[in-house]
């Protein structure tokens, strides 16, 4: 990249406003003290004043300096202290044209790429910088940062970070700063004992280089807060040399947002805006931290904040985007509603494009799932359970984590989950809303039922066992890539299962994570009963730590706890296991068949695997290509058997349960088509044919309130066929004697199709019988 | 029965299939069938099986000697120019074509042909012989592989595409979808199938047909867990008003056939009402909405007391129940 061509940008459609609002608000994005990168006596007087909170003074000297008679590189700085950023980065630019040996140049320019989240424009100075000075430390420490909030190569990072901290001839601020990020990784990662060990080398290293401690003592107090120690001492030290110093708040705040401690995040993200108004990513986070804390008025407004005092930020560029469709987008419904008590239990927040669709179903199965945890843990909820589903994957995740491009279904943030809808996965067959909104659900109860002190792993372990449970379709689903990791030993210590969430080593190992969680739940539902599982949720509420919790309630160590679940798990997968390959074979064989058009091969080789591994039910599942190959072979009965068996064993391929539910209904087994149904719903309440039969079955069983839902849904879905499906609506009607609706949607029927003559006999007797009155 | 006097080679349909629904208007509508090489049994079977149903199909619409059908050594490049020369020359402005293509296609990623004996048709041989016939409102589906380009032949590509003066449809959405397509077996599959017929009038229009074909494709791939390899388009305007085929014309002929009486009457009473009801709604745009709605009404009404009085008359030993005059009913 040339010199020219860098330009610090704003994102996206905002940015043409954006740069002129950021140059002329004069705002000052969070710098970093200068740990001594830079000696310049005229530029230190002001960081000193600026980093005692003198911020008049500090402002005013900056000022001076914003002469022809300093150094444009000292400009430089103070214009970024100023938050002129453009002119900061015009200046830098001057500078490195000037002296483009100067490494020291490059390594600051890159720090005003870092401070406005241009991450790789930032690696490539310090790139350049070291190009000069291939050892210059300070280079090395912003490649570092520059990469790990850019997502580069774990191992790169490490070795620059080595380079700086485990170099004792490294200057003092700048393997401060080292220690500084790794006691931000450290506490990121639970790892207390790194943390205080990193604390301490910090502290020796600040005090002998006579370096700014601000920001070690906000993290001494995210230290002591994470591990329920008092913190409030490390705040106020901190406060006593800055008063203005809004990370002396902000940074214990995003470690307690990071554990799930939103409601004390909250807290200290508000006393960080309180004392430093200009803190723009505490008025982000605050913002982030209201919307999953349901208070949307107040979570728009500080994101609105941040979003005018930094126009930089691309979490904020996102957030604002996602909640122009939130707020414009989004219907709400309670339940019940009135409320039947000081607030309504449930409440859903659906895109206005298919709340037609999803209000009655998510209701239906939100409310189920809500009495079922309610007894089962022993938990009523203090304020309503909010469900927020998305037709945008993209919209939901960032409406979760600020960021788009993450891999996640649903998230839960206490009493308000947000969830994918059906229409956000291309293809229904991967993605079982009901599911997820069943485990997401089961949140809401363990996180609240302990407290927010739950162990991540204890949590997801509940809410996979609850959807192999009680969920809209029973029965343990797992992955064969979790499998394969059974069969080579790779599931965890539970003391460390969460690591696997949080700290994966390997390619799938959250998912692994996930199934071992819900295997361990299962286990101890098997060998100790389900109120154990319970009583161990309340006893993590008391502040109890894992291996107390298991020797109070089971009265076992954890170690024997881990011998007793492996056995559990080689007695029912075992056998499995060992057949797991030739199983995998004749699947694939099955499915190489179909592709051949070998339909008897294709038989053949899934029965084999049918037999071997009976219960998997995946969209792969061998029953598919076996259904598949009897249909092709007109075996109409081996067809029906292996897709009831497949339905039975709770598989939820939409397209083969509407299948099975159409040979239950010419079979006239009406209460198995229903059933059948009512579980495509939770798979695919998209599927046009769903509602067709499903209306068909609810009129002819004397219920036309539901069929008229039924036939109402089909209608939103702008189905080809509109004659029939007006049609449908209106002996809905007819049959709940609303002639006025059901003339209404006879009328668009036979506007579409005016010889359809269904439509015209019943206009013929809604005629007559209204002519008889 | 006349044999068409155009193409030597050309074969015609079987009596039976002949002249089951008389042209309703003078404008004479020519249909076209050309069926490509297979190459593989298992291709020259399906061909076969849709260029049977299209004929089928066809009959329904139009008179005997206005179908055309080419397959096997009969279809070749000359042949196929020189009867759609002798065509064009034969027919008037009024007059409407439609042509259907099926078999493989073919692209060299600058030109599409359509794979016969001999040498192949070619894109711009396609685009020749739309242009010259007389009048507008023609149709043409190629349902081979490629067939996406020889629409952008026709009607240009991207930003530069024209809305043509025929309606075109491709199997896939350019040239680069090469594999053997689905969409053939399902358009030809519409024209015989009453749940293509949307608008229940019991003929399947070009749109009716492309709707269901495109829903089936889309189906054909989910039920066989891939990709979908191919995305049909259609261009131009006119598509819902073009009819292809007629569901029931062999039961409709018989019923008008043997209809006497009364029932021959009241079969005529209901033609003209549909018809009237046809115009009814070509001038929506130009009467008062609440005038409009009250004549649809007024005109379903008796449309529905029509079809009544027909099923007694059809079935007087059941029908029991007599339907009352009209005007005896009246609209809540």
């Amino acid at each position: 990249m040339c010199l020219e061509q860098r330009q610090l940008r704003g994102l996206g459609s905002l940015a043409v406003a954006t740069l002129a609002l950021a140059v002329s608000a004069g705002s000052a994005l969070a710098r970093e003290p200068l740990y001594g990168v830079l000696t310049d006596a005229a530029l230190l007087k002001c960081e000193d004043q600026f980093w005692h909170g003198r911020l008049t003074d500090a402002r005013n000297c900056y000022q001076l300096l914003q002469t022809s008679k300093t150094p444009i590189a000292i400009r430089a700085e103070a214009s970024w202290a100023l938050g002129d950023l453009q002119d900061a980065n015009s200046l830098f630019q001057q500078a490195v044209k000037a002296e483009p040996d100067n490494a020291l140049l490059r390594i600051r320019w890159g720090e005003l790429y870092l401070q406005t989240y241009q991450y790789n424009e930032a690696d490539m100075l310090f790139d350049e910088a070291l190009g000069i000075d291939s050892k210059n430390p300070w280079a090395k420490i912003g490649s570092a940062e520059a990469l790990s909030k850019g997502g580069g190569d774990p191992k790169v990072i490490n070795k620059l970070m080595e380079d700086v901290v485990d170099n004792e001839l490294t200057p003092a601020g700048v393997r401060y700063r080292g220690l500084l990020m790794l006691l931000h990784n450290a506490l990121g990662k639970d790892k207390f004992d790194e943390a205080a060990k990193a604390i301490e080398e910090a502290r020796s290293v600040a005090e002998s280089g006579k370096l700014p401690q601000l920001e070690l003592y906000a993290l001494e107090a995210a230290n002591a807060f994470m591990t329920f120690k008092p913190y409030q001492s490390y705040i106020d030290t901190a406060l006593k040399q800055d008063p203005a110093y809004g990370d002396a708040w902000a940074i214990p705040g995003r470690f307690a947002m990071m554990t799930r401690r939103y409601r004390e995040s909250g807290e200290f993200y508000e006393k960080a805006v309180e004392i430093q108004p200009d803190h723009w990513q505490a008025h982000l986070e605050l913002g982030q931290n209201f919307m999953r804390l349901n208070q949307i008025n107040a979570g728009v407004e500080h994101i609105h904040t941040s979003f005018d005092g930094d126009k930089f930020n691309p979490t904020t560029i996102n957030l604002m985007r996602m909640l122009d469709v939130f707020l414009n987008q989004t219907e709400v419904f309670s339940f019940p509603n009135p409320p039947d008590g000081p607030f309504p239990k449930l409440e859903l927040r659906l895109n206005k494009s298919e709340s037609t669709v999803m209000k009655d179903y998510v209701r239906e199965l939100a409310q189920a799932g809500m009495a079922t945890y309610q007894q089962r843990y022993r938990f009523t909820p203090k304020e309503p359970v909010v469900i927020e589903v998305y037709p945008n994957h993209e919209d939901f995740v960032v409406r979760s984590v600020g960021m788009p491009g993450v891999g996640l279904l649903g998230v839960t943030f206490g009493y308000l989950l947000a969830m994918d809808s059906p229409t956000a996965h291309a293809r229904a067959e991967s993605y079982h809303w009901g599911t997820t909104l069943w485990h997401e659900l089961a949140h809401v109860y363990t996180v609240e039922a302990s407290n927010h002190l739950v162990p991540r792993w204890y949590s997801e372990g509940i809410s996979v066992f609850e959807e192999w449970r009680t969920g809209p379709i029973p029965g343990r689903k797992i992955p064969l890539d979790v499998y394969k990791a059974m069969a080579e030993g790779k599931f965890l210590p539970v003391e460390k299962l969460d690591d696997g969430f949080m700290r994966p080593a390997y390619e799938n190992q959250v998912i692994v994570s996930y199934m071992q969680g819900g295997l361990v739940i299962d286990f101890i539902n098997t060998e100790y009963g389900f109120e154990k599982i319970v009583d161990m949720l309340e006893l993590f509420g008391k502040g109890v730590k894992l291996p107390e919790a298991i020797q109070q309630t089971l009265g076992v160590s954890v170690e024997l706890f881990n011998k007793q679940f492996k056995q559990f798990i080689d007695i029912e997968y075992g056998k499995l296991l060992k057949n797991l390959p030739g199983w995998q074979e004749d699947r694939k064989a099955a499915f190489a068949a179909l592709e051949k058009e070998d339909w008897k091969g294709a038989v053949d080789a899934a029965k084999k695997a049918v037999s071997s591994f009976p219960d998997y039910v995946e969209a792969d599942s061998a029953y598919i290509a076996l259904a598949r190959g009897y249909s092709k072979l007109e075996d109409k009965d081996n067809e029906f058997r292996t897709l009831e068996t497949f339905w039975q064993k709770g598989g939820y391929a939409s397209r083969a349960l509407l299948a099975l539910a159409r040979d239950y209904g010419e079979r006239g087994d009406s209460e198995h088509e229903f059933k059948v149904l009512k579980d495509v719903v939770w798979a695919d309440p998209f599927a046009q044919d769903l509602h067709i039969r499903l209306g068909n079955l609810y009129l002819s069983h004397n219920d036309p309130a539901r069929a008229l839902r039924e036939y109402l849904v089909l209608l939103s879905l702008n189905p080809p066929d509109k004659a029939d499906a007006n049609y449908k609506v209106a002996t809905a009607y007819k049959a709940l004697n609303d002639n006025d609706k059901t003339l209404q949607y006879l009328m668009t029927a036979l506007e579409v199709a005016p010889q359809y003559r269904p439509a015209q006999s019943l206009l013929l007797e809604l005629s007559r019988s209204t002519g008889k009155q | 029965m006349k044999l068409p006097k155009i193409p030597d080679c050309c074969l015609c349909l079987s009596l039976a299939a002949l002249a089951l629904w008389p042209s309703l208007s003078q404008a004479a509508l020519y249909i076209s069938i050309v069926q490509g090489l297979g190459g593989q049994p298992q291709y020259d079977e399906q061909f076969n099986d849709i260029r049977k149903k299209i004929e089928t199909a066809s009959a329904t619409v139009t008179d005997a000697d206005k179908v055309f059908s080419f397959s096997g050594d009969h279809a070749t490049r000359a042949a196929l120019l020189k009867h759609f020369t002798d065509l064009g020359k034969k027919m008037t402005a009024n007059d409407r074509a439609a042509i259907y293509l099926v078999g493989h296609g073919s692209f060299d990623g600058d030109t599409y042909k359509f794979n016969i004996p001999g040498p192949d048709l070619t894109a711009q041989d396609i685009k020749g012989i739309l242009e010259h016939f007389p009048g507008r409102n023609h149709f043409i589906v190629n349902t081979s592989s490629t067939s996406g380009a020889m629409l952008e032949t026709l009607v240009g590509k991207g930003d530069k595409a024209s809305n043509p003066a025929f309606v075109v449809i491709s199997a896939t959405r350019n040239g680069n979808e090469r594999n053997a397509t689905q969409f053939g077996r399902y358009f030809a599959e519409a024209l015989h199938n009453k749940d293509a017929d949307l608008n229940k009038n019991n003929s399947i229009s070009i749109q009716e047909a492309f709707d269901y074909a495109e829903k089936q494709v889309n189906a054909h791939f989910q039920d066989e867990g891939k990709l979908s390899t191919e995305h049909a388009m259609l261009r131009g305007d006119g598509a819902a008003q073009f009819n292809l085929a007629r569901l029931n014309a062999a039961e409709q002929q018989a019923e008008l056939a043997s209809a006497t009486g009364q029932l021959a009457q009241l079969l005529k009473k209901r033609k003209d009402l549909d018809a009237e009801i046809e115009d009814l709604q070509v001038k929506r745009s130009q009467l008062n909405n609440a005038d409009y709605l009250k004549r649809f009404q007024q005109l379903i009404l008796q449309s529905a007391e029509l079809s009544e009085q027909i099923d007694a008359a059809q079935k007087p030993d059941t029908g029991k129940k007599s339907a009352p005059a009209a005007g005896g009913t009246s609209v809540p």
